[in-house]
Protein backbone atom coordinates (compact mmCIF):
# COMPACT_ATOMS: atom_id res chain seq x y z
CA UNK A 1 0.00 0.00 0.00
CA UNK A 2 1.60 3.31 -0.83
CA UNK A 3 1.54 6.34 1.50
CA UNK A 4 -0.60 8.19 -0.52
CA UNK A 5 -3.27 5.20 -0.20
CA UNK A 6 -2.60 5.56 3.59
CA UNK A 7 -3.54 9.44 3.71
CA UNK A 8 -6.80 8.07 2.63
CA UNK A 9 -7.38 5.77 5.29
CA UNK A 10 -5.96 7.63 7.90
CA UNK A 11 -8.38 10.93 7.35
CA UNK A 12 -11.11 8.79 7.84
CA UNK A 13 -10.30 6.43 10.90
CA UNK A 14 -8.45 9.03 12.65
CA UNK A 15 -5.33 9.12 14.44
CA UNK A 16 -4.00 5.26 13.46
CA UNK A 17 0.02 5.00 12.12
CA UNK A 18 0.69 3.43 9.22
CA UNK A 19 2.51 0.68 10.92
CA UNK A 20 -0.58 -0.02 13.60
CA UNK A 21 -2.85 -0.34 10.49
CA UNK A 22 -0.61 -3.01 8.52
CA UNK A 23 -0.42 -4.47 11.65
CA UNK A 24 -4.42 -4.61 12.03
CA UNK A 25 -4.62 -6.10 8.45
CA UNK A 26 -2.10 -8.70 9.11
CA UNK A 27 -4.49 -9.64 12.79
CA UNK A 28 -7.51 -9.86 10.08
CA UNK A 29 -6.01 -12.34 7.87
CA UNK A 30 -4.58 -14.71 10.28
CA UNK A 31 -8.17 -14.23 11.97
CA UNK A 32 -9.65 -15.34 8.64
CA UNK A 33 -7.35 -18.43 8.64
CA UNK A 34 -5.30 -16.74 6.20
CA UNK A 35 -1.29 -16.29 5.18
CA UNK A 36 -0.59 -13.06 6.85
CA UNK A 37 1.10 -12.24 3.05
CA UNK A 38 -2.22 -11.48 2.26
CA UNK A 39 -2.44 -8.52 4.20
CA UNK A 40 -1.62 -6.05 1.94
CA UNK A 41 -4.40 -7.13 -0.27
CA UNK A 42 -6.66 -6.55 2.58
CA UNK A 43 -5.45 -3.05 3.18
CA UNK A 44 -6.16 -2.15 -0.12
CA UNK A 45 -9.79 -3.17 -0.27
CA UNK A 46 -9.99 -1.19 3.07
CA UNK A 47 -8.57 1.60 1.61
CA UNK A 48 -10.35 1.63 -1.57
CA UNK A 49 -13.92 3.94 -0.84
CA UNK A 50 -15.05 3.12 -4.45
CA UNK A 51 -16.12 -0.79 -2.87
CA UNK A 52 -18.09 0.13 0.01
CA UNK A 53 -20.94 -1.85 -0.32
CA UNK A 54 -24.42 -0.28 0.98
CA UNK A 55 -26.09 -2.41 3.80
CA UNK A 56 -29.26 -2.46 4.77
CA UNK A 57 -29.34 -3.74 8.50
CA UNK A 58 -32.94 -4.96 9.78
CA UNK A 59 -34.19 -5.76 13.22
CA UNK A 60 -36.43 -8.06 13.94
CA UNK A 61 -37.03 -10.13 17.60
CA UNK A 62 -33.97 -8.78 19.18
CA UNK A 63 -32.31 -7.15 22.20
CA UNK A 64 -29.83 -4.63 19.75
CA UNK A 65 -27.47 -6.32 22.08
CA UNK A 66 -26.01 -7.40 18.52
CA UNK A 67 -25.58 -3.49 17.36
CA UNK A 68 -24.03 -2.94 20.89
CA UNK A 69 -21.21 -5.30 20.56
CA UNK A 70 -20.51 -3.59 17.11
CA UNK A 71 -20.50 -0.22 18.59
CA UNK A 72 -18.94 -1.02 22.26
CA UNK A 73 -15.41 -2.04 21.30
CA UNK A 74 -13.00 0.49 23.23
CA UNK A 75 -10.28 -0.85 20.20
CA UNK A 76 -10.37 2.99 19.23
CA UNK A 77 -10.73 2.09 14.76
CA UNK A 78 -13.05 -1.05 15.23
CA UNK A 79 -16.46 0.68 15.02
CA UNK A 80 -15.17 3.15 13.01
CA UNK A 81 -13.14 0.63 10.17
CA UNK A 82 -16.71 -1.53 10.50
CA UNK A 83 -18.76 1.93 9.41
CA UNK A 84 -16.53 3.18 7.19
CA UNK A 85 -15.74 0.41 5.20
CA UNK A 86 -19.66 -0.35 4.53
CA UNK A 87 -22.23 2.35 3.83
CA UNK A 88 -24.62 1.96 6.54
CA UNK A 89 -27.68 2.92 4.33
CA UNK A 90 -30.59 2.13 7.40
CA UNK A 91 -30.26 0.70 10.56
CA UNK A 92 -33.19 2.01 13.06
CA UNK A 93 -30.98 2.59 16.10
CA UNK A 94 -28.76 4.48 14.15
CA UNK A 95 -30.98 5.94 11.69
CA UNK A 96 -30.62 9.94 11.67
CA UNK A 97 -34.66 10.27 10.19
CA UNK A 98 -37.81 8.32 11.53
CA UNK A 99 -40.78 7.03 10.46
CA UNK A 100 -41.34 7.46 7.46
CA UNK A 101 -38.21 9.31 6.61
CA UNK A 102 -36.44 6.39 7.89
CA UNK A 103 -38.32 4.35 5.33
CA UNK A 104 -38.06 6.24 2.49
CA UNK A 105 -34.17 5.76 3.13
CA UNK A 106 -34.79 2.04 2.94
CA UNK A 107 -36.76 1.81 -0.38
CA UNK A 108 -34.27 4.13 -1.81
CA UNK A 109 -31.09 1.71 -1.17
CA UNK A 110 -33.22 -0.78 -2.53
CA UNK A 111 -33.86 0.91 -5.35
CA UNK A 112 -30.55 2.24 -6.48
CA UNK A 113 -28.63 -0.88 -5.09
CA UNK A 114 -30.68 -4.04 -6.50
CA UNK A 115 -28.43 -6.95 -6.67
CA UNK A 116 -25.85 -5.50 -4.86
CA UNK A 117 -26.54 -4.63 -1.24
CA UNK A 118 -25.80 -6.26 1.56
CA UNK A 119 -29.05 -7.61 4.02
CA UNK A 120 -27.47 -7.79 7.83
CA UNK A 121 -30.31 -9.49 9.56
CA UNK A 122 -30.27 -8.64 13.89
CA UNK A 123 -33.48 -10.51 15.58
CA UNK A 124 -35.49 -13.64 14.51
CA UNK A 125 -38.96 -13.57 12.37
CA UNK A 126 -42.14 -14.61 14.13
CA UNK A 127 -44.24 -16.56 11.82
CA UNK A 128 -46.82 -17.13 14.05
CA UNK A 129 -50.40 -15.43 13.67
CA UNK A 130 -48.68 -14.00 9.95
CA UNK A 131 -45.67 -12.13 11.92
CA UNK A 132 -48.36 -9.80 13.96
CA UNK A 133 -45.72 -10.03 16.50
CA UNK A 134 -43.21 -7.83 15.16
CA UNK A 135 -44.27 -4.95 12.58
CA UNK A 136 -42.23 -1.85 11.43
CA UNK A 137 -43.83 0.83 9.58
CA UNK A 138 -47.07 -1.09 9.62
CA UNK A 139 -45.30 -4.32 8.02
CA UNK A 140 -44.65 -7.14 9.45
CA UNK A 141 -41.05 -8.38 10.14
CA UNK A 142 -42.05 -11.39 7.75
CA UNK A 143 -42.68 -9.46 4.89
CA UNK A 144 -40.04 -7.23 4.88
CA UNK A 145 -37.31 -9.73 5.52
CA UNK A 146 -38.78 -11.36 2.32
CA UNK A 147 -38.98 -8.59 0.19
CA UNK A 148 -35.50 -6.90 0.97
CA UNK A 149 -33.76 -10.21 0.79
CA UNK A 150 -35.21 -10.72 -2.79
CA UNK A 151 -32.97 -8.23 -4.41
CA UNK A 152 -30.29 -8.83 -1.96
CA UNK A 153 -26.65 -9.65 -3.09
CA UNK A 154 -25.92 -11.24 -0.27
CA UNK A 155 -27.27 -11.93 3.44
CA UNK A 156 -25.94 -12.20 6.78
CA UNK A 157 -27.83 -13.26 9.90
CA UNK A 158 -25.92 -11.57 12.65
CA UNK A 159 -26.49 -12.85 16.20
CA UNK A 160 -28.11 -16.21 17.53
CA UNK A 161 -32.10 -14.70 17.47
CA UNK A 162 -31.44 -14.03 13.70
CA UNK A 163 -28.82 -17.57 13.03
CA UNK A 164 -31.19 -20.48 14.80
CA UNK A 165 -33.56 -18.70 16.55
CA UNK A 166 -31.92 -17.61 20.09
CA UNK A 167 -34.20 -16.79 23.09
CA UNK A 168 -37.38 -15.98 21.49
CA UNK A 169 -37.40 -19.49 20.17
CA UNK A 170 -36.85 -21.04 23.17
CA UNK A 171 -39.55 -22.94 24.27
CA UNK A 172 -42.84 -22.66 24.46
CA UNK A 173 -41.81 -19.98 22.03
CA UNK A 174 -44.63 -18.02 22.41
CA UNK A 175 -44.06 -16.17 18.49
CA UNK A 176 -43.32 -18.93 16.25
CA UNK A 177 -39.81 -17.30 16.40
CA UNK A 178 -38.04 -18.57 13.43
CA UNK A 179 -33.93 -17.71 12.16
CA UNK A 180 -33.34 -16.13 8.67
CA UNK A 181 -32.08 -19.16 7.34
CA UNK A 182 -35.46 -21.01 7.89
CA UNK A 183 -37.50 -18.29 6.55
CA UNK A 184 -35.33 -17.54 3.16
CA UNK A 185 -35.06 -21.37 2.26
CA UNK A 186 -32.53 -21.64 -0.97
CA UNK A 187 -30.63 -18.61 -0.44
CA UNK A 188 -27.41 -18.56 1.14
CA UNK A 189 -27.39 -16.75 4.77
CA UNK A 190 -23.97 -16.52 6.19
CA UNK A 191 -24.63 -16.89 9.88
CA UNK A 192 -23.12 -15.66 12.71
CA UNK A 193 -24.49 -16.92 16.19
CA UNK A 194 -23.19 -15.98 19.59
CA UNK A 195 -25.53 -13.72 22.09
CA UNK A 196 -23.71 -11.16 21.64
CA UNK A 197 -21.47 -12.25 18.41
CA UNK A 198 -18.04 -11.41 18.27
CA UNK A 199 -18.29 -7.91 15.96
CA UNK A 200 -14.29 -8.89 15.09
CA UNK A 201 -16.36 -12.24 13.48
CA UNK A 202 -19.04 -9.92 10.99
CA UNK A 203 -16.11 -7.34 10.23
CA UNK A 204 -13.80 -10.04 9.46
CA UNK A 205 -16.55 -11.64 6.88
CA UNK A 206 -16.88 -8.17 5.04
CA UNK A 207 -13.51 -7.90 4.91
CA UNK A 208 -13.35 -11.24 3.30
CA UNK A 209 -16.00 -10.07 0.87
CA UNK A 210 -14.12 -6.85 0.29
CA UNK A 211 -10.79 -8.33 -0.59
CA UNK A 212 -11.43 -11.59 -2.36
CA UNK A 213 -14.66 -11.03 -4.29
CA UNK A 214 -16.50 -13.82 -1.93
CA UNK A 215 -17.62 -15.31 0.90
CA UNK A 216 -15.51 -16.42 3.29
CA UNK A 217 -15.75 -20.96 3.72
CA UNK A 218 -19.21 -21.83 5.32
CA UNK A 219 -20.28 -24.73 6.87
CA UNK A 220 -23.41 -26.68 6.73
CA UNK A 221 -25.60 -23.96 9.19
CA UNK A 222 -23.86 -20.98 7.18
CA UNK A 223 -21.24 -20.51 9.68
CA UNK A 224 -17.89 -19.13 8.65
CA UNK A 225 -15.40 -21.94 9.41
CA UNK A 226 -12.69 -19.58 10.27
CA UNK A 227 -14.59 -18.71 13.66
CA UNK A 228 -16.79 -21.19 13.81
CA UNK A 229 -14.92 -24.61 13.19
CA UNK A 230 -13.56 -25.78 16.24
CA UNK A 231 -15.44 -26.52 19.52
CA UNK A 232 -14.81 -23.42 22.66
CA UNK A 233 -13.48 -26.81 24.47
CA UNK A 234 -10.64 -27.62 22.26
CA UNK A 235 -9.11 -24.17 22.35
CA UNK A 236 -10.11 -22.86 26.20
CA UNK A 237 -7.73 -21.79 28.05
CA UNK A 238 -8.99 -24.42 31.01
CA UNK A 239 -8.45 -27.17 28.23
CA UNK A 240 -5.50 -28.42 30.15
CA UNK A 241 -7.16 -28.75 33.69
CA UNK A 242 -9.82 -31.05 32.20
CA UNK A 243 -7.52 -32.93 30.94
CA UNK A 244 -5.93 -33.40 34.56
CA UNK A 245 -8.92 -34.13 36.07
CA UNK A 246 -8.90 -30.54 38.02
CA UNK A 247 -12.22 -29.41 38.12
CA UNK A 248 -13.99 -26.53 40.13
CA UNK A 249 -17.26 -28.55 41.73
CA UNK A 250 -18.97 -25.54 42.99
CA UNK A 251 -18.97 -21.82 42.89
CA UNK A 252 -16.74 -20.40 44.93
CA UNK A 253 -15.32 -23.31 46.12
CA UNK A 254 -11.06 -24.07 46.11
CA UNK A 255 -11.11 -25.29 42.51
CA UNK A 256 -13.34 -22.51 41.34
CA UNK A 257 -11.02 -19.98 42.65
CA UNK A 258 -7.89 -21.60 41.22
CA UNK A 259 -9.62 -21.55 37.57
CA UNK A 260 -9.81 -24.80 37.18
CA UNK A 261 -12.20 -26.53 34.79
CA UNK A 262 -15.65 -25.59 34.79
CA UNK A 263 -16.85 -28.58 33.32
CA UNK A 264 -19.08 -30.49 36.10
CA UNK A 265 -20.32 -26.63 36.53
CA UNK A 266 -22.47 -27.66 33.52
CA UNK A 267 -19.80 -25.77 31.10
CA UNK A 268 -21.27 -26.34 27.19
CA UNK A 269 -17.41 -25.56 25.90
CA UNK A 270 -17.92 -29.14 24.41
CA UNK A 271 -20.70 -29.05 22.49
CA UNK A 272 -20.54 -25.29 21.39
CA UNK A 273 -18.76 -24.01 18.00
CA UNK A 274 -17.23 -20.68 18.48
CA UNK A 275 -13.84 -18.73 18.44
CA UNK A 276 -14.55 -16.84 22.10
CA UNK A 277 -11.68 -18.38 23.57
CA UNK A 278 -9.32 -17.18 21.15
CA UNK A 279 -10.94 -13.44 19.94
CA UNK A 280 -12.41 -13.20 23.80
CA UNK A 281 -14.91 -9.84 23.93
CA UNK A 282 -14.23 -5.67 24.47
CA UNK A 283 -10.35 -5.45 23.68
CA UNK A 284 -9.67 -5.67 27.39
CA UNK A 285 -7.03 -8.22 27.00
CA UNK A 286 -6.66 -12.10 28.68
CA UNK A 287 -9.45 -13.51 30.30
CA UNK A 288 -12.41 -11.38 29.30
CA UNK A 289 -15.17 -14.44 27.88
CA UNK A 290 -17.21 -16.15 30.09
CA UNK A 291 -15.04 -19.07 31.49
CA UNK A 292 -12.05 -16.55 31.86
CA UNK A 293 -14.27 -14.70 34.56
CA UNK A 294 -15.01 -17.92 36.02
CA UNK A 295 -18.64 -18.65 34.89
CA UNK A 296 -19.27 -21.54 32.55
CA UNK A 297 -19.81 -21.33 28.75
CA UNK A 298 -23.89 -22.10 28.00
CA UNK A 299 -23.51 -22.50 24.54
CA UNK A 300 -25.05 -19.49 23.51
CA UNK A 301 -24.11 -19.72 19.54
CA UNK A 302 -25.03 -23.58 19.20
CA UNK A 303 -28.72 -24.36 18.24
CA UNK A 304 -29.69 -26.93 20.62
CA UNK A 305 -27.76 -26.05 23.59
CA UNK A 306 -28.06 -21.70 24.60
CA UNK A 307 -31.33 -21.28 26.15
CA UNK A 308 -32.56 -24.87 25.41
CA UNK A 309 -30.39 -27.71 27.78
CA UNK A 310 -30.18 -25.90 31.43
CA UNK A 311 -27.49 -23.75 32.80
CA UNK A 312 -25.96 -26.57 34.88
CA UNK A 313 -26.62 -29.86 33.48
CA UNK A 314 -23.07 -31.34 32.40
CA UNK A 315 -23.00 -31.95 28.57
CA UNK A 316 -21.34 -35.18 26.73
CA UNK A 317 -17.62 -34.29 25.53
CA UNK A 318 -17.45 -34.66 21.81
CA UNK A 319 -13.61 -34.36 21.76
CA UNK A 320 -12.20 -36.27 24.30
CA UNK A 321 -8.64 -36.07 24.79
CA UNK A 322 -6.35 -38.40 22.80
CA UNK A 323 -4.02 -38.13 25.34
CA UNK A 324 -5.80 -39.90 27.88
CA UNK A 325 -5.43 -43.09 25.95
CA UNK A 326 -1.86 -43.20 24.60
CA UNK A 327 -0.29 -41.81 27.68
CA UNK A 328 -0.59 -42.92 31.44
CA UNK A 329 -1.54 -39.84 33.03
CA UNK A 330 -1.33 -39.02 37.20
CA UNK A 331 -4.08 -37.33 37.51
CA UNK A 332 -3.15 -33.96 40.18
CA UNK A 333 -6.07 -33.09 42.45
CA UNK A 334 -5.71 -30.71 45.30
CA UNK A 335 -5.38 -33.14 48.64
CA UNK A 336 -9.13 -32.67 50.22
CA UNK A 337 -8.84 -30.71 53.54
CA UNK A 338 -10.51 -32.44 56.42
CA UNK A 339 -11.72 -30.96 59.85
CA UNK A 340 -8.82 -33.06 61.50
CA UNK A 341 -6.38 -31.99 59.11
CA UNK A 342 -7.44 -28.00 59.28
CA UNK A 343 -6.89 -28.15 62.79
CA UNK A 344 -3.36 -29.87 62.94
CA UNK A 345 -2.40 -27.40 60.13
CA UNK A 346 -3.68 -24.46 62.64
CA UNK A 347 -2.03 -26.21 65.54
CA UNK A 348 1.42 -26.22 63.72
CA UNK A 349 0.89 -22.60 62.38
CA UNK A 350 0.26 -21.73 66.40
CA UNK A 351 3.58 -23.80 67.25
CA UNK A 352 5.61 -21.55 64.53
CA UNK A 353 3.97 -18.32 65.47
CA UNK A 354 5.07 -19.19 69.13
CA UNK A 355 8.94 -20.22 68.02
CA UNK A 356 9.03 -17.14 66.52
CA UNK A 357 8.29 -14.77 69.08
CA UNK A 358 10.18 -17.01 70.94
CA UNK A 359 13.44 -16.34 68.98
CA UNK A 360 13.05 -12.20 68.88
CA UNK A 361 13.33 -12.77 72.59
CA UNK A 362 15.74 -14.05 72.42
CA UNK A 363 17.55 -11.70 69.75
CA UNK A 364 16.82 -9.03 72.11
CA UNK A 365 18.34 -10.62 74.45
CA UNK A 366 21.46 -11.17 73.22
CA UNK A 367 24.76 -8.92 73.74
CA UNK A 368 24.51 -5.59 71.62
CA UNK A 369 26.69 -5.46 68.84
CA UNK A 370 29.13 -2.95 69.32
CA UNK A 371 29.11 -1.67 66.04
CA UNK A 372 24.99 -0.78 65.91
CA UNK A 373 24.89 0.20 69.75
CA UNK A 374 21.16 1.07 70.57
CA UNK A 375 20.65 3.93 71.93
CA UNK A 376 18.70 4.64 74.70
CA UNK A 377 15.88 7.00 75.10
CA UNK B 1 -61.19 17.81 12.93
CA UNK B 2 -58.09 16.42 14.53
CA UNK B 3 -55.39 15.46 12.40
CA UNK B 4 -53.48 12.45 12.96
CA UNK B 5 -49.64 11.84 12.85
CA UNK B 6 -48.10 8.27 12.85
CA UNK B 7 -44.35 8.22 13.35
CA UNK B 8 -42.92 4.45 12.63
CA UNK B 9 -40.77 3.35 13.48
CA UNK B 10 -38.92 5.56 16.19
CA UNK B 11 -35.19 5.48 15.67
CA UNK B 12 -32.66 5.45 17.71
CA UNK B 13 -33.88 3.51 20.66
CA UNK B 14 -34.05 -0.02 21.73
CA UNK B 15 -36.73 -1.97 20.18
CA UNK B 16 -40.06 -1.25 18.07
CA UNK B 17 -41.49 1.83 18.84
CA UNK B 18 -44.23 3.19 16.97
CA UNK B 19 -46.51 6.88 18.40
CA UNK B 20 -49.25 7.96 17.18
CA UNK B 21 -50.58 11.88 17.51
CA UNK B 22 -53.78 13.55 17.45
CA UNK B 23 -53.21 17.15 16.55
CA UNK B 24 -55.84 19.92 17.17
CA UNK B 25 -55.21 23.73 16.00
CA UNK B 26 -51.74 22.89 16.63
CA UNK B 27 -51.71 21.15 19.62
CA UNK B 28 -50.97 17.50 20.58
CA UNK B 29 -54.64 16.98 21.72
CA UNK B 30 -54.02 13.12 22.30
CA UNK B 31 -51.01 10.35 21.81
CA UNK B 32 -50.26 7.20 21.99
CA UNK B 33 -47.02 4.65 22.14
CA UNK B 34 -47.18 1.30 21.48
CA UNK B 35 -44.64 -1.52 21.08
CA UNK B 36 -44.74 -3.34 17.85
CA UNK B 37 -42.52 -6.25 18.71
CA UNK B 38 -43.48 -9.53 21.33
CA UNK B 39 -41.21 -12.10 22.34
CA UNK B 40 -43.34 -13.39 24.90
CA UNK B 41 -40.27 -13.91 27.36
CA UNK B 42 -42.05 -14.01 30.26
CA UNK B 43 -44.03 -17.05 28.82
CA UNK B 44 -40.21 -18.50 27.96
CA UNK B 45 -39.37 -17.99 31.76
CA UNK B 46 -41.97 -20.22 33.48
CA UNK B 47 -41.04 -23.16 34.46
CA UNK B 48 -37.40 -22.92 34.30
CA UNK B 49 -34.55 -23.21 36.81
CA UNK B 50 -34.47 -20.05 38.83
CA UNK B 51 -30.45 -19.88 38.77
CA UNK B 52 -30.65 -19.56 34.83
CA UNK B 53 -33.13 -17.45 34.95
CA UNK B 54 -30.93 -14.18 34.27
CA UNK B 55 -29.81 -15.45 31.29
CA UNK B 56 -33.24 -14.48 29.63
CA UNK B 57 -34.19 -11.53 31.77
CA UNK B 58 -30.75 -10.08 30.97
CA UNK B 59 -31.69 -9.96 27.33
CA UNK B 60 -34.96 -8.27 27.40
CA UNK B 61 -32.64 -5.23 26.21
CA UNK B 62 -29.30 -5.53 25.25
CA UNK B 63 -28.48 -1.92 25.36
Amino acid sequence: MTTDDFKGIKARLGDISRRDFMRYCSIMAGALGLSTGLAPRIAQAIADPKRRPPVIWLHGQECTGCTETLLRPSHPSLDSLILDIISLDYHETLCAGAGQQAEASLAQSMRENAGKYVLIIEGAIPVKDNGIYCKIGGKTFLSLVEEVAAQAGAIIAIGSCAAWGGIPSAHPNPTGATSAPEVLKGKTVVTLPGCPPNPYNLLSTVVHVLSFGKLPKLDSLGRPTFAYGRLIHENCERRPHFDAGRFAEKFGDEGHRLGYCLYKLGCKGPVTHANCPEIQFNDLGGGTWPVGTGHPCFGCAEKGVGFTIPMFTQVEVLSPTPFARQAPIIPERPVPVSPITAALAGGALGLAIGASAVALRKLKDSPDDPDHPVKED
Amino acid sequence: MAKRITIDPITRIEGHLRIDCEIEGGKVTNAWSSGQMWRGIELILQGRDPREAWIFAQRICGV
